[in-house]
């Protein structure tokens, strides 16, 4: 057996071994390799600079705990700048699955800034319909949500007075891992009740949605963890995201690799087939 | 013991039976699976019941008085129909309304925002004409805006549309066109596969980063701990497996 044979017959855990210690050294020992900022991750980030103090913010959390790696540290770091500008932030989800978990979120960040749930911000929680939650939000969000998460009545949140509806949002981020979420945000939202809005997603998600952002339907696109350690950086607080991207860059290089090692043993072994 | 310590070695095991299939499908693995199945549907049963029949109708019907919420709940009801083959034909109704009121939401939204948006952004001016400067051609391919990339957008969309065109033959002229819709196919998978493997890594960095952290002495070392008792259950029962050859019928 020749040497390209072997090494295309290769047991595949050796694979999942190699990838695994790519993946485990630069966390534990890290390079601090340079991130830098898209023009995307940017467009969200100038957006929530630009806004007053007090604008209201719509923060809808889609994604359920088997996203959390690549969207929570990107809510977190929403949050974290949103909470610093003072601004009015309202969150949710249209994901039952993920209820509990954005719940939590929202709680630790607000608990880590110093915010008043009602006052400085809200979780409205999960209500059923997907796409219908977000057409009745833009006709009448008491309708939606009679009650935050917590059960007191949205009619008598401070943090609410003078939004009726999906109109009087200043900027709105869906961060979704699948349906419903960005792109649901933008057809039974945006394009209905015209708020301003950015995305974020999963890295699967993303070249899906650059479409999205090229046409200027959504203004700034965060993509996977990569996404969320250029905000990290943003907002110059480094999180479990920037963490990451040593690892993620070790990967990559690994897998190229591969591709090219593995491309090359089979051309061999076709010219010596050939020959 | 501390609900996080707890929650930390939960985790932490869950997480080491789910990699153990990395080195072959065992036992282990399985019920990590079938915990998880059953986990995830039971946590969303609950909340929906909460939500949707607590907080949603029961509450307001019998707190405020909404009466007209038992219009959608017997719709609702009738799709529960199908359990009874005598009466199945009713839930039609209920599926009838729900298929009609989805298209009419999401046909018009969707034409407008998926198609006649795009195209408009598809077709923009290949050359411009600014003030004193007359026409201008921008080179810039990393500006979405530039004309080079509305020229390369308008080849790809082209050719690939002509690529899924069969009434014709594809060659000569036509199998170069749609030769180039190949290639900008092969572009457009190139991309998703790169940003699916981005996905996939960042989840393991994601529970690697999760086991560094539960090795810390303040939750017990549970990944030092778990580690040596799942590579310790994966030797017995490999050698179980060797003791017990499989039956072979």
């Amino acid at each position: 057996m020749t040497l390209s044979e072997r090494m295309l017959k290769i047991d595949r855990r050796i694979i999942f071994l190699m990838i695994g210690l790519c993946t485990l050294l630069p966390l534990l020992y890290p390079v601090g390799l340079p991130i830098k900022i898209s023009s995307e991750v940017r467009g969200v980030y100038d957006h929530i600079e630009s806004m007053p103090e007090g604008s209201v913010f719509l923060l809808s959390i889609d994604f359920d705990p088997a996203s959390k790696p690549e969207l929570y540290p990107q809510a977190i770091a929403l949050l974290r700048h949103a909470f610093k500008k003072n601004l009015r932030v309202i969150t949710m989800t249209l994901w039952v699955s993920g209820t509990g978990m954005a719940d939590q979120l929202v709680t630790q960040v607000a608990k880590e800034t110093g915010k008043e749930n009602g006052t400085d911000y809200t979780f409205l929680g999960w209500s059923p319909g997907g796409q219908a939650v977000i057409i009745n939000m833009g006709q009448d969000l008491y309708s939606a949500y009679p009650s935050d998460y917590r059960g007191k009545s949205t009619k008598e949140l401070p943090i609410l007075e003078g939004v009726r509806s999906l109109k009087d949002v200043g900027y709105m981020v869906s961060l979704g891992a699948g349906r419903p979420g960005v792109e649901e945000w933008y057809v039974f939202g945006k394009d209905k009740y015209k708020f301003e809005m950015g995305g974020g997603c999963t890295g699967v998600m993303a070249p899906g949605l650059y479409p999205l952002l090229r046409s200027g339907q959504i203004n700034g696109l965060i993509g996977g963890l990569r996404g969320a350690a250029e905000y990290e950086n943003l907002i110059g607080q480094k999180g479990k995201a920037v963490a990451g991207m040593d690892a993620q860059s070790a990967t990559h290089l690994a897998i190229i690799a591969l591709v090219i090692m593995c491309n090359l043993f089979y051309f061999s072994l076709r010219q010596q087939r050939d020959g | 013991m501390d609900a996080i310590v707890l929650g930390a070695w939960v985790a932490t095991g869950l997480t080491l039976l789910i990699f153990s299939f990395l080195y072959k499908d065992n036992p282990l693995f399985k019920l990590a699976e079938h915990l998880y199945v059953g986990v995830s549907v039971g946590y969303v049963i609950v909340k929906t019941y909460d939500t949707v029949i607590v907080h949603l109708v029961v509450k307001p019907i019998v707190e405020n008085g909404e009466i007209a919420l038992l219009i959608p709940v017997a719709i609702g009801m009738l799709m529960l129909t199908r359990y009874v083959p005598k009466a199945a034909w009713m839930s039609r109704y209920a599926f009838a309304f729900i298929v009609g009121m989805g298209a009419g939401l999401a046909i018009p939204r969707t034409v407008s925002s998926f198609i006649l948006k795009q195209v408009e952004d598809t077709i923009r001016p290949l050359l411009s004409m600014a003030g004193s400067d007359g026409v201008t051609f921008s080179m810039n391919l990393l500006n979405p805006a530039s004309h080079l990339n509305a020229i390369i957008i308008l080849i790809g969309v082209s050719s690939v549309l002509f690529y899924f065109f069969f009434s014709i033959e594809h060659s000569g002229v036509g199998k170069a066109v749609a030769r180039t819709g190949i290639l900008f196919l092969m572009i457009s998978f190139g991309a998703g596969f790169g940003y699916t493997v981005m996905a996939r890594m960042s989840l393991l960095i994601g529970r690697l980063t999760d086991l560094i952290e539960f090795s810390d002495a303040s939750y017990g070392r549970p990944t030092v701990w778990l580690s040596l008792l799942t590579v310790g259950a994966l030797f017995l029962l490999a050698r179980r497996g060797r003791e017990q050859p499989p039956d072979i019928h």
